[in-house]
């Protein structure tokens, strides 16, 4: 039985982060993923960074836009994060923080940006809300249709192929044992504050425990006897054919689901939560094994959105469509912190955890090594502790 | 729509001429403007060309091709990219693509029967303009007789090199030499008597092949391998045996793989297709893959030669149409009864043809700085990784325009995985502009 002070479950991004930073700290840490590491949808994401209120806080109404919100608190720190990380990791990651629009193209769709941008600001991020030539003299690209946008100079994206494979060298470097084809089949809790996992390569045993999942946490919680209000959604991405630079900004819409940016490599990726379908088992369950299926809507929808925006996208070429499975919660905050009912069992993941992840990954860490993390607060499990009255350590 | 077939070769004719005869239209579509497959691919009607294929292997396939083209029953939609399939409980979702637009199509039963592709082989060199696979010298040479400028040197494993050297010569082409990487021994099962009476006719254009090369005084060396391709802007010599043979082109030739794109998109099952590498396409005695409604045929279900693809094709044809319920089973195997024979013949032959051409031991070396994937320029040394997708996630191997379809079997080779897996099938099956998927 291999001895450690932190297991972390999940080989994703936060994953990796995590035990980047617990490594750093002196913890002894080992990591266990289950197949590959940036497998998951660490490996499959837009590689955006958005750091405005995302399109889907504002569509649910007032009370809803009102509570998500708060995320903008992770988002600030999340831009420091990111300014820091190709430094501290000596790592090429293609960071392109070159700024962001979100856009409008009706009147209801500017009220959106006006009443987002009031939100923002109160939280400290600089969002400067302008109008549809203002936009146009920054991104030329933009169809005339765009009458207003919301600019974040600190937006853009970066590579998701090579960033948690640079955390994992990074701690592994550090001294954290990261273990791939690793799955975990069962968490024993004999005493408090002893894990014990379950792996077919062998036995883990550690005082703190973190999940890093991804869209699988549930399940893997309740292998710990613990209820996790984090779901699984598919959602589908598009490549076009590599081309000379030619969009440098993340753009994003207010009112359609769209995302799009130029990668490093030159293809322009096509995004913004538009769902695939995920398979379901014989039982009814989702299955998460199987590869979620294309829809066919959703990829003329988005398309469509992507070319009205920037209609020079409509003579590229599409060379790739893929699908991936990522983790939402019940209010669509993230779900970073300790599990009450568990002491030493820790959660981590939903939402948008590319832009975030870094900083999920910190916090927690701090907060693990015992430290204080006021700006987790609002994000622990403990907010969802009603639905596990009945489970835990029973 | 009943039944949708896509590929309008060998195995797609005759799935198509069977179920007309059993009474049911079928919709063919192909990417070529007309029938034919890779094995006839025809010149544009506009092109007139004397003595299109002469040789005695094409007269049967010539025949069955007339009839096609002949048949009512038949809706052709040529000059049409199938770039994705999906299947439900009512059948097939195919997504089509030609040059003006995109649509949706619903059939019940499909049928792939979408050919093979040749064998991509990397060697330091092999991406200087002038270097070409045997077979796309031989489809401009077919379709359009154009013949490539100066001499061209065959190199490979493959006999269907000596056809097309043969055929470059006749319409009056030079050729440096045609280099067999294996030994002349191997050659030998040919002859043996089951194999030579099974496919007399291959045999007889083989042995014709190497009559006119040696009439035209062109070298044909066994046991002599290229391994390397040199010349400033474009070919200029290629290294054979360590020394250096000046020519213009250079034709590969290590064997074919199957089409996979499609059924690995409809999530069939696939099994390791041979020698060469790639994926075929799982099939039951009736050419039924296991996702319900997929039917393939012909070199999609393992690279076998036109005449066995065209055996395929019209027992998947009867086997469609049995499951339509135009006429019972016993009918059906009455049906398909000289098929099944003929094909166990050419089936001896393609595995006769697949310990010839084996490739595995005659792969040129491939250098660290040497390109595997083409479309991305990734050379070798940037290869780490575990899988297939992981490998592609870290070095951007097969994330380009050919959807990994040329490098694939090189990577797991190199992977030492050759089996597989190999990376996850993605939409679409060709690139195609967004404009139009958009439904502008
Ligand atoms: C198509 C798509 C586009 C997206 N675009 C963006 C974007 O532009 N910006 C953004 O901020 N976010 C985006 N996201 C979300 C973002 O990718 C995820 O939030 C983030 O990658 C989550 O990281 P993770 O480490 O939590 O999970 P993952 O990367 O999914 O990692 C979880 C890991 O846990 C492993 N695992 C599961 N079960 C077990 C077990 N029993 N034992 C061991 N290991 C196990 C899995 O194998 C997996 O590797 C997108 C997501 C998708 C799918
Ligand atoms: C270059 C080359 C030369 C060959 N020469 C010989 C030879 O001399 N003798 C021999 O026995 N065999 C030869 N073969 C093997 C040959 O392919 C077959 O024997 C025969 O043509 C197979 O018939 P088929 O019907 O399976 O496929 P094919 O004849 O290849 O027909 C498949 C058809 O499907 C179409 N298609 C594929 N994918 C799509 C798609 N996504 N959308 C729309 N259409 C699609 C193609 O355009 C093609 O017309 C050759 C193969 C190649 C590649």
């Amino acid at each position: 039985m291999e001895r450690a002070d932190v297991a972390i479950i999940g080989g994703g991004l936060i994953g990796c982060a995590a035990a980047w930073r617990l490594a750093q700290r002196g913890a002894r840490v080992v990591l266990l993923e289950a197949g590959e590491h940036n497998a998951g949808a660490s490996g499959q994401n837009a590689g955006s960074l958005h750091f405005q209120l995302e399109r889907r806080f504002l569509e649910q109404g007032e009370a809803l836009a009102e509570q998500a919100a708060r995320i903008a608190t992770l988002n600030v720190l999340a831009v420091a994060d990111w300014r820091a990380i190709e430094c501290e990791l000596g790592a090429d990651l293609h960071v392109s923080m070159a700024g962001g629009l979100m856009v409008a193209e009706t009147r209801e769709e500017v009220a959106l940006l006006e009443a987002k941008a009031a939100r923002e600001a109160a939280a400290g991020l600089a969002v400067r809300l302008i109008d549809g030539d203002a936009a146009r003299a920054l991104a030329p690209y933009l169809a005339k249709s765009v009458i207003a946008a919301c600019h974040l100079t600190d937006e853009g994206h970066a590579d998701p192929r090579a960033l948690t494979p640079a955390l994992a060298a990074a701690a592994r470097a550090a001294g954290a044992a990261i273990r791939e084809g690793c799955r975990v089949e069962a968490i024993k809790t004999p005493a408090p504050g002893r894990f014990v996992l379950r792996t077919a390569a062998g036995g883990v045993t550690a005082a703190q425990l973190l999940i890093a999942a991804g869209a699988w946490s549930a399940s893997v919680a309740a292998m710990a006897n613990i209820h996790l209000p984090m779901v699984p959604v598919a959602l589908q991405m598009n490549a076009t054919e590599r081309i000379a630079p030619a969009i440098p900004h993340l753009i994003q819409h207010v009112g359609r689901r769209l995302s799009l940016k130029q990668a490093h490599a030159g293809n322009v990726l096509i995004g913004g939560g538009w769902p695939a379908r995920m398979a379901v088992r014989s039982d009814g369950g989702f299955d998460l094994a199987r590869r979620p299926a294309l829809s066919e809507t959703s990829l003329a929808g988005n398309l469509r959105a992507a070319i009205d925006v920037v209609p020079m996208l409509a003579r590229l070429n599409l060379i790739r469509t893929w699908t991936g499975t990522t983790a939402i919660t019940a209010d669509q905050l993230p779900i970073v912190g300790p599990v009450p009912r568990l002491p030493g069992l820790w959660v981590a993941g939903g939402g948008s955890a590319f832009t975030l992840g870094l900083t999920f990954a910190r916090l927690i860490a701090n907060a693990m090594g015992g430290e204080r993390v006021r700006e987790l607060d609002l994000f622990g499990p403990a907010r969802f502790d009603h639905l596990n009255s009945f489970m835990g350590a029973a | 729509m009943d039944v949708a077939i896509v590929g309008g070769g060998p195995a797609g004719q005759a799935a198509a001429l069977q179920l007309a005869a059993a009474g049911i239209a079928a919709t063919v579509i192909d990417e070529q403007p007309r029938a034919g497959g890779q094995i006839l691919r025809q010149p544009p009607s506009a092109v007139a060309v004397r003595d299109w294929l002469a040789g005695r292997s094409y007269r049967a396939l010539k025949a069955q091709l007339a009839a096609f083209e002949d048949c009512n029953a038949v809706t052709w939609r040529g000059g049409t990219s199938v770039i994705g399939l999906s299947m439900n409980e009512d059948g097939a979702g195919l997504t089509l693509a030609d040059g003006s637009g995109v649509e949706r199509l619903h059939a019940r039963h499909v049928l792939v029967a979408a050919g093979c592709h040749d064998l991509a082989v990397p060697m330091p060199g092999w991406t200087l303009p002038g270097v070409q696979p045997a077979g796309a010298v031989q489809a401009m040479l077919k379709s359009q007789q154009m013949l490539p400028e100066g001499a061209t040197l065959f190199a490979g494993t493959h006999p269907l090199q000596l056809i097309v050297a043969a055929q470059l010569v006749r319409a009056g082409a030079t050729v440096a030499g045609v280099h067999f990487a294996q030994p002349l021994r191997r050659f030998a099962t040919w002859l043996s008597p089951a194999a030579a009476i099974a496919r007399s006719a291959d045999l007889a254009d083989a042995l014709a092949a190497l009559a006119t090369l040696r009439r035209a005084r062109v070298p044909v060396r066994f046991g002599s391998a290229i391994s390397a391709i040199e010349g400033a802007m474009r070919v200029e010599r290629a290294i054979v045996d360590g020394v250096p043979i000046a020519c213009d082109q250079v034709a590969l030739c290590y064997g074919f793989v199957p089409q996979s794109a499609l059924p690995r998109m409809a999530g069939a099952t696939m099994r390791a297709a041979g020698p060469a590498g790639g994926f075929a396409t799982v099939a039951d005695d009736w050419m039924a893959s296991s996702v319900p409604g997929l039917w393939v045929a012909g070199e999609t279900t393992g690279v076998q030669g036109a005449p066995a693809a065209a055996c395929e094709g019209a027992i998947a044809g009867i086997g469609i149409a049995q499951t339509m319920r135009a006429f019972d089973l016993r009918e059906a195997e009455r049906r398909a009864a000289p098929f099944r024979a003929a094909y166990v013949q050419h089936r001896t032959f393609a595995a006769v043809l697949d310990r010839i051409a084996d490739p595995r031991d005659h792969f040129p070396p491939i250098a660290p700085d040497t390109i595997v994937c083409r479309c991305e320029a990734v050379p070798r040394a940037a290869l780490a990784g575990g899988s297939a997708n992981a490998v592609k996630l870290a070095s951007r191997c097969g994330m380009g325009l050919c959807q990994g379809r040329n490098c694939e079997p090189t990577l797991l080779r190199l992977l030492g995985a050759p089996d597989g897996p190999g990376f996850t099938a993605r939409f679409p099956a060709r690139p195609v502009a967004l404009g139009m998927l958009a439904g502008d």
